[in-house]
């Protein structure tokens, strides 16, 4: 008669999973290591030094940011202070941002600090998505800095009565109950003014976080047909 | 065959990832190939119980 | 109790938390509701009780019922697998209290304070707000008190009685399964980080941990009820554990795709995760499988009788083998290459997978635990379906396949226009969300939505009543 099969032993197979999770999680611990150093923040000598970061320092709330195609990386990324023209970001146009360019390290810093702990504690992510997680009641706001309806030709500043940007957002977010966009409204959450500019702050950095290309073509297409 | 390196940082799992598949057929490859080990290991000791 | 057959402590104790499980199940549908007829009408309740907190309580619900049953199942299956009374039982009846104590606090402080000023007390005392895991920093820490002091009893009464490989296999889920809960438990400014760690939690659980348990508890099942040959059953178990934590662990990278992760996760992510299915489909099988050999070896005796002994709870366990392949399976490959998941990432796809798998995957198999310990609890020999089960069971699994089909096309109208015509702004996703397409979708979601809401109470109801019923056979 011929042997048991290995492959209908118990044995073999407790081994086999053994070997695959323990690999498996050996892995990705290797990765996460890896992918920790690539996504920890940058700091202000790094934008003043032209390296570029996947999430870069909170001191980018200084500078211009725009997501453009890059050839080299092949779908769009976000340029700080300008397009270097090699798919690369120049770091040198400035943008102000609540009438300032020159936030320090320590202000802006403490400016994401609070807009992040706003974020969480308004619970953004149970209506929007941020980077493409949280609930679906509500836009993506992880490019909302850089979407065209709150720019100079967009309708937001008109609305809010403001003529920046930073300051038509913040308006919003203090009280969204006065200006609907949609039969969809954001409720009062009772943000502060204070919280408000750190909310703005922490969506300008957050549209400077290279995101390998998502969303694809934001912004770029207007008065295209409506789907309906 | 060897792509220039396109992602932000150099990595050595960006460096084996050239071009379509390479780096997951790798990490695959590597969990199976033991497993030849296991297979032959049990066979014996299966052959040795009868 | 009276009329109670569990001479098992630990039996009883899984009762208290299956009772448990199914109140906050209600709880979970009624907030689903109310969030389902906000995307219909969106005025309703608007600064009362939002979007925001129907969601936070609908999906917080859902995974405070599921670690509830998913508690008690251990609870039931312990004295029957290590064949002891499980160690430590009165720790355990305690620390049910501090939990469901906990849940009530955290449930209220969501509906009555529901946000709080921008500093760390709200993260501390209100509210974490990070998808599913919004439980404050208190709770947090309460947790992971009650889950260490269940894996201790699971570990303590797998050592000292008998340790079959069902059990070998919890005792190591288990541990994961608490462990990786302390990967949610840090605030940081850098939110490409602070998602990193957060699918540690989210994405190790439902398409790791919680999988394997679920095959630990079918592997429970099919010995229980159909009498299945115990070493078969288990050669299964460990294929599956090869195959669901080979492919899940890494396949945690389709969540790195756009997070500002580096890009070779697009290639690990994208292959891991496309073997996900292949071990939900062996899951099928090997129901369907076990259940032809049994009874076929009893036909071939003569006996032309069912081997089934809990026909209810067989019947959700199949449907747990079908849905979790559909649901995890079929609904999760559809969206999980990155080519494909730049347009559908962050839509109603994501929705329409997420109610399908967690309930395909998850709620099937722990109803039919709880109709395991009304079996058990009643003294019931052989427990057949009534018309109330049947009902019950048609509705819900009918009506989260409708709400399913709903947000898949409601996904496409939104994948469509708002991700490719339009490029993802505010106005593109107004234009998609007010498409016909789109706005039909939500109203059959929300038909859906009230048919599984009914048949949640014909559930309920059989729950508490087919006990007594006489019907079965004792």
């Amino acid at each position: 008669m011929a042997n048991k099969s290995v492959w209908s032993d118990n044995r073999f197979w407790q081994r086999t999973a053994a070997w695959v999770t323990g690999f498996a999680s050996i892995l990705l611990i290797w990765l996460t290591f890896d992918t920790s150093a690539q996504i920890s923040m940058g700091n202000d000598a790094d934008l003043k030094n032209g390296v570029t970061k996947r999430v870069p320092g909170p001191t980018v709330i200084n500078y211009k940011i725009s997501y453009e195609m890059s050839t080299k990386r092949g779908h769009e990324v976000p340029y700080i202070g300008g397009n270097d023209g090699k798919g690369g970001s120049l770091f040198k146009e400035k943008e102000k941002f609540f009438g300032r360019d020159d936030y320090s390290e320590k202000e802006a810093g403490d400016l994401l600090h609070l807009g992040k702990l706003g974020s969480q504690a308004k619970n953004c992510m149970d209506c929007h998505t941020l980077m493409g997680n949280g609930a679906y009641y509500a836009p993506d706001l992880t490019k909302a800095w850089l979407d065209p309806a709150w720019g100079p030709e967009g309708s937001m500043q008109a609305v809010t009565g403001k003529s920046t940007k930073e300051e038509a957002m913040a308006e919003f977010l203090q009280h969204p109950e006065l200006y609907p966009t949609h039969a969809r409204m954001m409720p009062n959450l009772g943000i502060t003014a204070q919280e408000a500019k750190g909310l703005v702050a922490f969506l300008k950095h957050l549209s400077s976080i290279d995101t390998n290309g998502f969303p694809r073509n934001f912004g770029k297409i207007q008065g295209a047909l409506n789907g309906k | 065959m060897f792509e220039q390196f396109t992602d932000v940082v150099p990595s050595f799992f960006g460096w084996l990832n050239q071009g379509p598949l390479t780096l997951t057929i790798f990490l695959h490859t590597f969990i199976i190939l033991p497993m030849f080990w296991i297979y032959s290991q049990e066979k014996k000791r299966l052959e040795q119980e009868k | 109790m009276a009329n109670n057959y569990l001479k098992s402590e630990s039996k009883q104790l899984a009762t208290w938390y299956f009772t448990f499980a199914a109140i906050i199940f209600g709880a979970q549908l009624v907030f689903g509701l109310v969030a389902a007829i906000q995307f219909v009408m969106p005025s309703f309740l608007y600064q009362i009780l939002d979007f925001s907190i129907a969601r936070i309580l609908h999906i917080n619900a859902l995974v405070v019922w599921m670690v509830f049953a998913m508690f008690g199942s251990v609870y039931w299956l312990l004295p029957d697998e290590t064949e002891i009374e499980t160690v430590g039982i009165k720790v355990g009846k305690l620390l049910f209290w501090v939990f469901a104590a906990a849940i009530v606090v955290v449930v209220l402080v969501f509906l009555f304070i529901q946000v709080g000023p921008a500093d760390q007390t709200t993260i501390w005392f209100i509210t974490e707000g990070r998808e599913y895991i919004e439980a404050p920093r208190w709770a947090d820490i309460g947790i992971v008190i009650v889950a260490l002091g269940f894996v201790a009893n699971l570990f303590l009464t797998g050592i000292k009685g008998k340790q079959t490989g069902i059990v070998t296999v919890l005792m190591a889920d288990m541990i994961a399964f608490a462990g990786l809960y302390l990967a949610g438990m840090f605030f940081t400014d850098n939110i490409s980080v602070d998602q990193y760690w957060w699918w540690w939690v989210i994405h190790l659980w439902v398409e790791a941990t919680w999988e394997v348990f679920v095959g630990a508890i079918a592997a429970y099942g099919l010995i229980k009820m159909l009498g299945a040959h115990r070493q078969v059953v288990e050669m299964w178990l460990w294929i599956e554990v090869s195959m669901l934590f080979g492919s899940g662990i890494l396949g945690m990278g389709h969540h790195y795709f756009w997070i500002g992760t580096p890009e070779y996760w697009w290639e690990i992510g994208a292959l891991f995760s496309a073997l996900e299915p292949l071990p939900l489909v062996a899951m099928f099988v090997h129901v369907l499988y076990d259940w032809g050999k049994t009874q076929g070896a009893q036909e071939a005796h003569g006996d032309k009788v069912s081997v089934i002994k809990n026909k209810p709870a067989f019947t959700w366990f199949v449907l747990n083998a079908f849905g979790n392949f559909l649901g995890a399976g079929v609904w999760g490959f559809f969206h999980t290459l990155p080519q494909i998941n730049l347009y559908t990432h962050g839509t109603q796809f994501t929705a329409a997978h997420g109610h399908l798998a967690f309930f395909g995957a998850y709620a099937t198999i722990l109803i039919g635990m709880f109709y395991l310990a009304v079996q058990g609890k009643n003294g019931i020999k052989v427990m057949k379906s009534t018309k109330l089960s049947i009902w019950s069971t048609a509705m819900i699994t009918g009506g989260v396949m409708g709400m399913t089909v709903a947000l898949t096309i409601a996904g496409y109208v939104q994948v469509i226009v708002e991700r490719a015509q339009m490029g993802a702004t505010w106005s593109g996703y107004f234009d998609s969300q007010s498409g016909v397409w789109f706005t039909q979708a939500m109203d059959w979601r929300l038909l859906m939505g009230v048919i599984t809401f009914l048949g949640f109470i014909l559930l309920a109801t059989d729950l508490l009543r087919t006990g007594k019923s006489a019907i079965h056979e004792r």
